[in-house]
């Protein structure tokens, strides 16, 4: 067994520790926080309604995914504490809400300069940006590859919603696409969760 | 410039015979498996080395009290959540075993000593 052998068996323990769909689920919470006001909004509700209507969905699924990473998950991955070199790697993580912070305001600035471009196909850019950037982020701090194909999915939401309106002539076509891609996530999510738990069973102490 | 054969043969039989001075009580499966993981993290608890190591719960406990006894592991047993938790880590001396038995291993199995043994170098 040498170095590369055990930097391997590490990264498979620490990996073991996000195969039980969380990400996914976090993904699919978070763009069903933009495609359900999206919707709302284009239904004949205010922003601040569509906002409000949202937001209990997004707090129901956050408090299921902690009481399910806590009291169902936890105990049967068991508890580890990891070597120096990766908690630091991990405290970096920090990054990825700074970059989204960051990335935001620069996405904000650019549509208060110039409100026309928010409807158009070329002001989807910044939103397929954003997400590429925060989850190849993640994924580089976490060591998950599986990371950088979830960002282009996410980032490719936006310009083709964005493009299906334009060739179907629905306004609702980007809500709907981005309420698909996270259906899509949360059913990953649960498929993720069901193969974590059959893996881990609890155990008979 | 090529060695003579009587000292190569002599070479091989010296590193040979390193085998017969390993650490009996880290080359055993279950407990190489144990250190291996333990190795990789800081601490883990009995539940993790479960699921890694593929053991029964009888077989690491067994083999658990006996790195234990030799100094290689630390396990602390308290309660979590009004239940037992045994956490296990490495010790300076386990981990410096580990790591003499991957150098003994690692020079037994080179290609070089394998190859001459076989007469294929």
């Amino acid at each position: 067994m040498n170095t590369s052998d055990q930097k391997q068996i590490e990264r498979r323990v620490f990996t073991s520790f996000f195969q039980a769909g969380f990400i996914e689920a976090f993904t699919g919470i978070f763009l069903l926080q933009l495609g359900l006001p999206a919707l709302f909004s284009r239904s004949g509700f205010g922003d601040l309604e569509s906002a409000l209507l949202a937001l209990p969905i997004a707090l129901i699924l956050l408090v299921v995914v902690f009481i399910v990473r806590r009291f169902v998950v936890i105990p049967r991955l068991g508890h580890v504490k990891f070597l120096p070199e990766r908690r630091r790697r991990l405290s970096k993580l920090v990054l990825v809400p700074v970059l989204t912070l960051i990335a935001g305001v620069v996405v904000g600035y650019i549509f208060s300069e110039n409100t026309s471009l928010r409807y158009t196909f070329v002001g989807q850019i910044p939103f397929s940006l954003m997400p590429i950037i925060v989850f190849s982020a993640a994924a580089y701090f976490l060591d998950m590859k599986r990371l950088y194909v979830y960002g282009v999915i996410v980032g490719l939401t936006f310009p083709l919603g964005k493009y299906l309106e334009t060739i179907i002539v629905s306004r609702n076509a980007l809500p709907a696409i981005i309420l698909f891609t996270a259906f899509v996530f949360l059913g990953m999510a649960i498929v993720f969760l069901v193969a974590s738990l059959r893996k881990y069973q609890e155990p008979e102490v | 410039m090529k060695e003579p054969p009587n000292q190569r043969k002599r070479q091989t039989a010296d590193s040979l015979s390193e085998i017969m001075n390993i650490d009996r009580l880290v080359h055993s499966p279950a407990r190489l498996s144990i250190l291996t993981y333990l190795f990789v993290v800081e601490e883990g608890d009995a539940v993790y080395l479960l699921n890694h190591t593929g053991l029964t719960w009888g077989n690491l406990s067994a083999n658990v009290t006996r790195l234990q006894e030799a100094g290689y592991i630390e396990v602390v047993k308290e309660f979590k959540d009004k239940k037992p938790h045994t956490v296990l880590k490495l010790t300076d001396r386990g981990r410096h075993a580990f790591h003499e038995y991957q150098n003994t291993m690692k020079g037994l199995l080179n290609t070089k000593s394998l190859s001459s043994v076989s007469g294929g170098e």
